[in-house]
């Protein structure tokens, strides 16, 4: 399986890229969403993208609108990882076409247990 | 959410706050402390609220020594010798952490700002902060102090704005 990482936090990154690893992912990473854009317009197609909300040059959910008007990018899951916390702001994830929301600081564990909502794992 | 007192009766929330992002961040137990910063430069992230509706900023800057930057950036970057670069980032996506759950614990409707980090600030000698401007919270892991002061009306030059609910209605406008 493949997920794709997109945070302008390199620590963060990093952070994802162990724990996705360990769950016997390979991962692609990106700074932001015009640079994961450029990933999946190379043809890479992960299973799954987890995507922080505020980045530059293009934030997490322009990315995930972006991601979801693409006929050809429609079986990826896209899983929103972020400090946006308000019950608004999960909304317009969730509407925007986000299958899973995360806040920042999460665990290994709930991690996991989203990736088994979407199919890719076990808890 | 504008004044120190209103800041002050968010207090406890606020230490607790910062305890669960150590503790989740490095994976140790934190716990609250007065303990002042060590000497030497510090190193800071600051960001900034910007509540919408009042149209108020809340300044949040998050300061740690050398040595807790160092074990900072060793935990969540798995490096053995983290450079400078690192340092850096790991501070500010801490203080990212920090002020997106401020946000959520102190507004409603508000925008957070990117981080914006340094190796190399200091505050001065003493107790630079004070206290009828600024809140200050401290928290201790590894020995080492953390502190987070929030200080409403606090500049934001320099400081970078995703963009807002606003601005993408105005997008959408013919």
């Amino acid at each position: 399986m493949l997920a794709l990482v997109v945070d302008d936090s390199r620590a963060m990154r990093s952070i994802l890229t162990r724990l996705l690893s360990g769950l016997d992912f390979d991962v692609a990473q990106a700074g932001d969403g015009a640079e994961a854009m450029a990933v999946l317009d190379a043809g890479t197609r992960p299973d799954v993208i987890l995507v922080d909300w505020n980045m530059p040059v293009m934030d997490g959910l322009t990315f995930i609108k972006a991601v979801r008007a693409r006929e050809d990018l429609r079986d990826i899951s896209l899983m929103m990882v972020t400090t946006e916390s308000e019950q608004g702001q999960i909304v317009r994830a969730l509407a925007a076409g986000a299958h899973e929301y995360v806040i920042k600081p999460f665990t290994d564990e709930v991690i996991a247990e989203k990736l088994a909502l979407l199919g890719l794992g076990d808890v | 959410m504008s004044s120190i007192d209103e800041l002050e009766d968010a207090r406890q929330d606020l230490e607790s706050l910062l305890l669960d992002v150590l503790n989740s961040t490095l994976g140790e137990e934190a716990f609250t402390t007065d303990e002042s910063l060590p000497a030497g430069p510090l190193a800071t992230s600051r960001l900034s609220i910007h509540d919408e509706a009042q149209d108020t900023y809340l300044g949040i800057e998050i300061r740690v020594g050398a040595v807790l930057a160092r074990l900072l950036a060793s935990k969540m970057m798995a490096a053995g010798d983290p450079s400078p670069d690192d340092l850096l980032d790991a501070v500010g996506e801490l203080g990212n952490i920090v002020g997106g759950n401020v946000k959520t614990l102190l507004y409603h409707t508000a925008r957070l700002s990117l981080p914006m980090a340094d190796l190399n600030s200091r505050t001065g000698p003493g107790d630079p902060d004070d206290p009828s401007t600024t809140l200050r919270v401290a928290a201790s892991v590894f020995g080492q102090t953390a502190q987070v002061v929030l200080t409403p009306g606090a500049p934001v030059d320099g400081l970078y704005w995703p963009p807002s609910q606003e601005d993408e209605a105005l997008e959408k406008q013919p």
